[in-house]
């Protein structure tokens, strides 16, 4: 009996193994599709030869559809300034990130961009590396903390603006009362999205959480109960791709029109816009949140340049519409949107 | 020729044997004993009180959004994960498996190079395929679980993190997205080249077909709706009347006269309720109705049943006080409703939860509801002691019901609460005195046999009362359609959720292998010592869940077109809520399949009950677990009552 089950333990540890092997060759593979460099995690990329200046880009990472976005950004940028550009993605692991500014620090980096996912862990070491007279960015997240550090700026999106954007959509298509369906409770930035709507749109918002991604058939029916309860809501803003498509599932269920909005980009959701069945999606570009601050780190390590005035750059709100969805439907597919 | 063999045992008094096991067991207690009575009365409470407060709640479009989400995922899942759990196993990866089975069944057909959708598998061989992948899975969960003898829950949470990261790790992989699509790609694709659509037509009707109401139109339906569940209600009360009582040798023949009189006049009471809105219709068809069913059946007891023979009258403390607590809580929910300003109702807000009924509906139901309980409690303590004293009580406790109609329907501001729930009271009321009189004059019986006529009323009672609700919630009148109602569509997924929880219950109750899930779960080791082939058993029945999962994820397929990475992980513990709730044991043995359909129900009312009365979804979660945890203590509570009981 031991010796069997010592035997079928060895076998799911191999089995484990490879699947976690098989998941390293997915990433790496991936970036050798995408780019033709064969950097693995950590990895010095040389794209120039002849570049002598250094920049780390420190984030929380995964690798996800979102995150290649803004890693092919900043490469593109480093490849057309000549620079060497070192991208460590933290996997949603702080620890990781701590360890990765720590080694940027101790080679010297000429300019370190981050995110902050959970400030409190981060700002200390990035302070460390201003002290140091590193010039130092936060990108994606960090708009709160950027000062306190004395990073020179912030890119990225904040939530809010981007709400607000998406309320002034809603008044130049006419709709009067608008239900904000949340996927996840308790996620500040989430809802930092609805209160941006709330701010800027003329009529009533409803602000409601209406059921995970994870089960969509509850979402939809929550969205549809939602409708049905508020038989005057002729609008709807779906603060996820996911979501915004059950919206538009929720409407066709019960055989009414609504403006629907959404947030971020699948090419399902960019398919129904294309076909004038959601009004627009906000899409906060995150292209521009690699790009940029390889461009701003290299101006301000070769002209002394200091971007922002104190203030964030914003890369976003930008909208896809019925008019520019095949563009970007293609240039999504291109991997830079 | 029923009454020679009832002469022998009923007549001669003293029974020969008194064997406890034995004993006789009331049709009240064999009911109370099932596993899913906890989860019936829950549900009823549950609808009861959201239907009271959501405006939305009872209309049949509120209808086809709860069997929506109760139905698939969550329905198929309980039923499935309620046998596991029954067999004594957990599978923590069963939440995950649906969404990872629809992945699959998408990307066999998919087009994996990227062209177009049509160049993978067709769906006839794609379905059969990840079947089969999804049964290896079950196995494979099964036998690790055999073989290490680890306990269920850490086998299947490694599984749950292999599917988990599978999921996405394969979605990037080969689509290069968090989310596999899309289905109807299939329909394009054969539309645009003429092609074959790979079966796609065919089986997007089996598996995503749905019943538009609106373009049902039947004008008889209101008429089938009244008969069907009156008629259904008749029958049910006039079977379990025949289940009760104590057959009479030689009853008073004048009484049948009596019971067609009674039905007579409710017809007629029925028929004037309906017809007319004045305030003196409604008066005289409420006591039409209350008159023809206390003779109707109070004469149909006199021709067939047995007269009572003690008719003392003593009431104990413990029925006293409950009785005295009830009639308390029935005064506080009056004066509530009386004083909280009926014009403002609306306007009452508190902590953001402004229902479209208000507070003072919550208040009345919620204090109401517990009077009704308490007289009920009180019922109950004073029928273990005197017969005709629980008969007493439960007559007052009707005759209370029906003043508390009478006051809603002059109170209430919602026209919902002044004709249906007036109504309903007034019915509840009706048969709860009927019942009172007739347990105050005949004997209940002391011993089975002789219960096919009982069995077969309630049984067609029970399927007119659900034909007439279908017609009801299936078909629309001319009227309505003119008036513009919403679009009401019933999924096809009901009808496989139905069908498999039949079938799942039929294998449980009624064959051998059902016979040996209870013993697996309730003591592998002894079970194995009868003869049981336990780890076989085991392995079945996880790949039970996982068959059901595959069906899960392809219906979630033909719904959504696109399945996302994320689709089901986390889920697995709303399918064990759903079958804890419905009464099945945590630890193994002990449960039912029905009981977690039913689960699966409460689970949708409270989920969807929520937003259709405008509360605000920050308190969701706590109103859920409230709910849920009310549910699980109160199917605790029945069964350890009924069980002591026995």
């Amino acid at each position: 009996m031991t010796k069997r089950f010592r035997w079928l333990a060895a076998l799911l540890a191999i089995v484990l193994f490879a699947a976690a092997c098989g998941d390293d060759t997915n990433d790496s593979g991936e970036a050798a599709d995408e780019s033709g460099d064969a950097g693995d995690n950590g990895e010095a990329v040389d794209q120039t030869q002849g570049g002598d200046l250094t920049f780390h880009m420190i984030t929380h990472s995964d690798d996800g559809p979102f995150w290649s976005v803004v890693k092919r950004g900043a490469e593109a940028a480093a490849d057309a300034l000549g620079v060497t550009l070192v991208w460590m993605p933290g996997n949603n692991d702080p620890g990781q990130m701590v360890t990765d500014i720590e080694t940027a620090i101790g080679e010297g980096s000429d300019g370190i961009a981050a995110s902050l996912p959970s400030p409190d862990q981060l700002v200390g070491p990035l302070q460390q590396a201003v002290a140091e007279g590193i010039p130092v960015y936060t990108l994606n997240s960090g708009a709160n903390d950027y000062q306190a550090i004395g990073a020179t700026t912030h890119i990225g999106q904040s939530e809010d603006v981007a709400g607000r954007g998406a309320g002034l959509r809603f008044n130049e298509l006419g709709a009067t009362k608008v239900l904000c369906g949340r996927q996840e409770q308790s996620n500040v930035g989430l809802e930092e999205r609805c209160s941006g709507l709330k701010e800027t749109f003329d009529g009533e918002v409803i602000d409601e959480f209406v059921g995970l991604d994870a089960d969509q058939t509850e979402q939809i029916n929550g969205i549809k109960a939602v409708l049905e309860a508020n038989p005057d809501i002729d609008g709807f803003l779906g603060v996820g791709p996911v979501i915004a498509m059950s919206g538009l599932q929720a409407a066709q269920d019960l055989g009414i029109d609504l403006v629907i909005g959404g947030f971020d980009m699948t090419p399902e959701l960019l398919g129904a816009i294309e076909a004038g069945d959601i009004a627009f999606t906000v899409d906060q570009q995150q292209y521009l949140q690699g790009y940029l601050p390889v461009v701003l780190m290299f101006l301000e390590a070769t002209n002394l340049n200091q971007a922002g005035g104190g203030l964030p750059v914003l890369t976003g709100p930008g909208f896809v519409t019925p008019e520019n969805a095949a563009g970007v439907l293609a240039l999504s597919e291109a991997g830079t949107r | 020729m029923t009454t020679a063999a009832e002469a022998s045992t009923g007549s001669n008094g003293s029974e020969e044997t008194h064997d406890e096991r034995l004993a006789y067991r009331g049709i009240f207690q064999r009911v109370l004993v099932r596993p899913e009575i906890g989860a019936v009365i829950a549900a009823v409470g549950v609808w009861v009180f959201f239907w009271a407060v959501a405006e939305p709640f009872g209309r049949a479009s509120g209808a086809a959004s709860i069997l929506d989400v109760a139905a698939s995922p969550l329905g198929i899942m309980a039923v499935a994960v309620a046998m596991l759990m029954i067999g004594g196993e957990f599978d923590l990866s069963s939440g995950a498996a649906t969404g990872a089975l629809g992945i699959v069944t998408i990307l066999l057909v998919r087009d994996v190079s990227g062209e177009m959708a049509g160049a993978g598998f067709s769906l006839w061989v794609a379905l059969p395929l990840s079947l089969a992948i999804a049964l290896a899975l079950g196995w494979f969960n099964g036998t690790m679980v055999n073989r290490t003898s680890l306990p269920s829950f850490i086998v299947t949470l490694g599984s749950f993190f292999v599917l988990k990261g599978a999921k996405l790790g394969f979605s990037k992989l080969i689509v290069e997205q968090i989310q596999v699509g899309t289905l109807d790609d299939l329909a394009d694709y054969a539309e645009t080249t003429g092609a074959s659509d790979k079966g796609y037509g065919f089986l997007n009707t089996l598996f995503a077909a749905e019943w538009d109401r609106r373009s049902h139109i039947w004008e008889a339906r209101d008429n089938i709706y009244l008969l069907g569940t009156f008629l259904g209600l008749a029958l049910v009360i006039i079977g379990v009347f025949e289940l009760h009582h104590r057959r009479a040798e030689r009853g008073i023949p004048a009484g049948y006269a009596g019971a067609g009189l009674g039905l007579v006049s409710v017809l007629f009471g029925i028929n004037t309720l309906h017809s007319t809105d004045s305030v003196s219709g409604n008066w005289t068809g409420s006591l039409l109705i209350l008159a023809g069913m206390t003779v109707g059946l109070i004469g149909l007891s006199a021709a067939r049943y047995h007269p009572l023979s003690d008719r003392s009258l003593a009431l104990p403390t413990g029925a006293v006080t409950s009785f005295g607590l009830g009639v308390v809580a029935l005064a506080g929910s009056i004066i509530a409703a009386a004083m909280i300003d009926s014009q403002n109702s609306e306007n009452i807000s508190w902590l953001g939860l402004v229902t479209v009924q208000g507070g003072r509906a919550i208040l009345f139901v919620s204090l109401a509801g517990a009077a009704l309980v308490l007289f009920l409690i009180g019922v109950n303590r004073a029928r273990r002691s005197s017969i005709a004293g629980g008969g007493l009580l439960l007559a007052v406790t009707a005759l209370s019901v029906a003043g508390t109609a009478f006051f809603v329907r002059a109170e209430s501001q919602t026209p919902k609460f002044r004709t249906q729930a007036f109504s309903f009271m007034l019915m509840a009321a009706a048969i709860m005195l009927v019942w009172a009189i007739a347990s105050m004059l005949f004997e209940r019986r002391s011993s089975t046999g002789h219960e096919r006529t009982g069995l077969a009323l309630v049984g067609s009672g029970f399927v007119l009362a659900l034909v007439g609700l279908g017609a009801r919630l299936l078909y629309v009148t001319q009227s309505e359609l003119d008036a513009g109602i919403t679009k009401t569509g019933y999924s096809v997924r009901i009808l496989w959720f139905a069908g498999f929880t039949a079938v799942c219950t039929w294998v449980l109750t009624r064959t051998r292998f059902g016979s040996w899930t209870y013993a697996v779960g309730g003591n592998k080791q002894a079970s194995r010592q009868v003869g049981v082939p336990a780890n076989r058993t085991k392995v079945q029945l996880f790949m039970l869940v996982s068959f059901a999962a595959w069906l899960v994820g392809v219906l979630l397929a033909f719904r959504l077109n696109t399945i996302q990475a994320s689709t089901g992980d986390g889920e697995e513990f709303e399918y064990i809520i759903a079958a804890v709730v419905g009464g099945t044991a945590l630890t193994g043995g002990y449960g039912s399949t029905l009981g977690a359909a039913i689960g699966a129900f409460i689970m949708a009312m409270s989920v969807q009950g929520i937003p259709s009365a405008r509360w605000n979804s920050d308190w969701r979660f706590l109103f859920i677990g409230t709910i849920l945890l009310l549910a699980a203590i109160g199917n605790n509570y029945i069964r350890g009552k009924a069980e002591a009981a026995r």
